[in-house]
């Protein structure tokens, strides 16, 4: 299927928070409880439109325990947007987003948008982390917000959509040189090239290819 | 498709001329066994030789021998080769007082059968003609692979070359005159340099990354598919750097040098066999009446089956270039052969060299994975093994009991245990929960699961727990149903892994590094292009190293290859060499897309369930036995799972940290 755009994104935040559910839920609109365990990485990928424009999300899930960080930060390489993942019943999750920042900050591109995820809000009822702390965290370090649920689905497809249109905001602000693969970003066939590309030229070179 | 009738043409034709020697009894669950109708139609044989024979010792008693034939099918030329049905009133034994040791089980001597090759596979045939002892040849395909060597009992080696000539293009290389090139119109010197893609000297510039001129097709790229599956002749372009494929040539040698050496060993034994006074014949021994599915078969009455004798000067380069058939799995009657009165296992050697190449059959996985781990010393005895038993149960119940007696206020105020049992209770519910053994609410096997791995972690607290580990453990426990048992043979894999999982991740990078080594000797355009490509790090192979290929595979086959990886028997560091032999299967793929690192990563994950066990362990046999000493030097001692090389404290202590 053709895009105008493919973004890379990366799913990053402690271990049980439910980074793989959200994925599922996104791409397959279901919730598994009884998911595998993430080694190493995982993906997916659905289309999505922005201003009437196709675009491809290319998504990978990481593995979050500590353990595996050193293979994880390779995988920042090239990724336009970050989902930053914690669940509100578990105050620890929260507690360890600075760390889990101060790594993406180090690894990815500096123009890399960034979601802030409190995940779970269905279980409102354990809740450990109020809403107003994860607002305000997000605030200090200028980060998109939302609380989701990938068991009922809120808020989930908003957060992949915003962040997605953050960045093609960003396109278009030319914020980007998007024939620079590096920031996670590709020009896919039919896609209408951003500010910094010529007209005649590069849009078509990666369509497709990562179908 | 006319490979497919010519192979079920000259299957039904032996089967039938097998059914004339007078063994009807011997209807194994031979699945290639095709009942569909006879295909007479335009073959035609055009050459036939009997008592043509494989060696697959060095012993000329446990020699198969079968029926040679070329077949000739429109334009097309095949070769095939069919051992001949056991039949114990067929043949006559040596004489030499051998034959309770010269048995080949049916199913074995099946394994070597070749069917129905078309000479579009083949790319050359090399002649060997020893002044003493009998001809033979050694048919080497298109791939770089080779056929085990063909004894010709009955001489007819000129004639056999003589009648291929007839049908297709034969010459004789410039380099060697007993080398015959098939199908080499243009350049047979060239022709005969361009073998396995092996090691290659010559650097291939960042610019122009190798594309088909070497590659394997993924499908194509091995012996084991069955031939008749093999696509047609692959027009290659020639390539300086293909020249260093001649040091597979020298490899060959060493096949010829075996060969010689068992000819030479085989013609001492036909001295006797003369002198003796009997006739020349093929001397295979009643093989016993082998089913796949003998645990249904009640019927079966042959009890006094003796598997292939231990043999510890059997030359293993034989399976040089093209690794050995798979042999089914170890039976219960062939295992108790290996334990002595007391319950040694007296040659371990050749134990594990039997699992190496034919894995354990399910229900005595529970005895033999103690020895491969290390719980059970291959040494001790049946008493010993009891004692054992009774005293690392009382261990594991005291370890247990360190932090079953942590009272809530008290893990208040113990934070990592309180972390250490979080993540593992949030892992032990994602661990395998599709297999039936684990799933379901409130399993109890998800709980044993748990205990174990806190359990472990109090044992060696330095490591603690880590993801990962429940992986490795799920298939032990559903194996063992035991919880102390299942315990004390993870402890014993995790002496080996462990260093998997440190913080650091130095295990994974040493593994990571001599895989790359190992691709850089074996496989040089694909290092090349992983190097333009800045694939170096191998991190798209994290997960198949962590847990030993663990998610790539089905639970069947995962215990499979892990059997196999256990026994260490080929080298320690096998499971880098089945690396290779994954990518190798697919280079052709990933050099031609021009994959990048994600790309890479994503495609190499998603071979999850695709990979083709039995294939990739022959390849990687292959590839082991190839690299040799020089693929050995690749890996840094110490290098997972390599036992510690001193005792003391193997983990540095690490931070828990549950991030």
């Amino acid at each position: 299927m053709s895009y105008a755009y493919l973004f890379k994104y990366i799913i990053i935040g402690d271990t049980g928070v439910g980074k793989s559910c959200l994925l599922l839920q996104f791409t397959d609109k279901r919730f598994q409880p009884v998911h595998d365990l993430t080694i190493g990485v995982e993906f997916g990928a659905r289309m999505i439109t922005i201003d009437n424009k196709p675009i491809k999300l290319q998504i990978w899930d990481t593995a979050g325990q500590e353990s595996f960080r050193s293979i994880t930060r390779s995988y920042y390489r090239g990724a336009a947007g970050a989902l930053l993942v914690y669940d509100i019943t578990r105050r620890e999750t929260f507690n360890h987003l600075a760390s889990w920042l101060e790594d993406a900050r180090q690894h990815a591109n500096a123009n890399m948008t960034i979601m802030l995820i409190g995940n779970k809000c269905d279980l409102a009822h354990r809740r450990a982390v109020s809403t107003e702390e994860g607002e305000q965290f997000a605030k200090e370090h200028g980060l998109i917000f939302m609380e989701a649920s990938a068991k009922t689905a809120q808020n989930v497809e908003e957060a992949f959509i915003s962040t997605a249109a953050t960045i093609y905001k960003k396109i278009q602000e030319g914020v980007f040189d998007v024939s620079n693969e590096s920031y996670g970003i590709k020009v896919g066939y039919g896609g209408i090239p951003g500010p910094s590309v010529g007209r005649d030229g590069s849009s078509s070179q990666a369509g497709g290819c990562c179908s | 498709m006319h490979e497919t009738e010519l192979n079920d043409l000259s299957d039904d034709a032996d089967y039938a001329a097998s059914i004339q020697q007078g063994s009807p009894s011997n209807s194994r669950g031979d699945s290639s066994r095709r009942s569909g109708p006879i295909e007479l139609s335009g073959a035609e044989v055009v050459y036939v030789k009997d008592n043509v024979a494989i060696h697959p010792t060095q012993y000329a008693s446990e020699r198969i021998s079968g029926r040679l034939r070329l077949i000739k099918q429109a334009t097309s030329l095949f070769m095939t080769w069919i051992p001949y049905k056991a039949n114990p009133r067929g043949y006559e034994s040596t004489g030499l007082g051998q034959s309770s040791q010269s048995r080949i089980p049916e199913r074995d001597r099946n394994l070597y059968t070749i069917r129905a090759v078309s000479f579009t596979e083949i790319r050359s045939i090399r002649r060997h003609t020893p002044p003493l002892g009998w001809q033979y040849i050694i048919v080497v395909l298109q791939t770089g692979l080779a056929f085990p060597p063909l004894y010709f009992y009955n001489g007819g080696v000129r004639e056999f070359l003589a009648t291929i000539k007839q049908h297709v293009p034969l010459v004789r290389s410039a380099d060697d005159a007993n080398v015959f090139l098939v199908n080499d119109l243009q350049d047979p010197l060239q022709r005969s340099l361009s073998s396995l893609e092996l090691p290659r000297v010559v650097p291939v510039s960042n610019g122009t990354p190798p594309l088909s001129p070497f590659s394997t097709d993924e499908n194509h790229g091995s012996i084991n598919e069955t031939v008749n599956d093999w696509g047609h002749a692959r027009l290659r372009v020639h390539d300086p750097a293909r020249d260093i494929s001649i040091q597979v040539l020298e490899k060959f040698s060493l096949v010829t040098k075996f060969a010689r050496d068992t000819t030479s060993h085989l013609f001492g034994e036909v001295h006797n066999d003369v002198f003796s006074g009997n006739v020349r014949r093929p001397q295979i021994q009643s093989a016993p009446v082998i089913r796949d599915n003998e645990r249904s078969d009640t019927k079966q009455e042959s009890v006094d089956f003796v598997p292939v004798t231990p043999d510890p000067f059997e030359v293993d380069k034989i399976s040089l270039v093209w690794g050995k058939p798979r042999q089914p799995p170890l039976r219960f009657d062939e295992w108790t052969i290996f334990l002595d009165s007391e319950g040694r296992i007296t040659d371990s050697d050749s134990l594990r060299k039997r699992i190496f190449y034919g894995g354990v059959e399910h229900d005595l996985r529970k005895e033999v994975w103690k020895f491969l781990l290390g719980f059970h010393a291959y040494d001790s005895t049946y008493a010993e093994r009891e004692y054992l038993a009774v005293t690392k149960k009382l261990e594991y119940e005291t370890v247990k009991c360190q932090w079953k007696s942590i009272s809530a206020e008290q893990a208040k105020r113990f934070t990592k245990f309180r972390e250490r049992r979080g993540l593992i209770e949030k892992d032990v519910v994602r661990t395998d929960r599709s297999v039936s053994f684990y799933d379901g609410d409130d399993n109890p096997n998800v709980a044993i699961l748990h205990d174990i791995l806190l359990t472990y972690s109090f044992y060696n607290f330095d490591l603690g727990y880590c993801q990962g580990m429940s992986d490795l453990l799920a298939p032990i426990l559903f194996v063992m149903r035991d919880e102390a048992e299942s315990f004390w043979c993870f402890v014993a894999l995790m002496e080996r892994l462990g260093p998997n999982f440190n913080r650091d991740q130095n295990g994974m990078h040493s593994q990571l590094f001599a895989l790359s080594k190992l691709v850089e000797i074996l496989d040089s355009p694909l290092h090349n292009y992983f190097k333009q490509a800045d694939c170096l790090n191998y991190f798209f192979c994290f997960r198949w190293i962590l847990i030993q290929f663990k998610r790539e595979f089905s639970y069947d086959l995962i215990m499979r290859m892990w059997e196999v990886l256990w026994t260490y028997y080929l080298s320690e560091h096998f499971h880098l060499y089945v690396c290779v032999a994954i990518l190798k299967r697919y280079r052709k793929k990933i050099i031609g897309e021009q994959m990048d690192f994600d790309t890479l990563l994503k495609f190499i994950n998603e071979l999850s369930g695709s990979i083709e066990l039995d294939g990739i362990l022959r390849d990687a046999e292959a590839l082991c036995i190839c690299a040799g000493e020089n693929g050995a030097a690749c890996i840094p001692p110490g290098t997972p799972p390599s036992l510690p090389l001193e005792t003391g404290s193997t983990y540095s202590h690490q931070e828990d940290e549950v991030l």
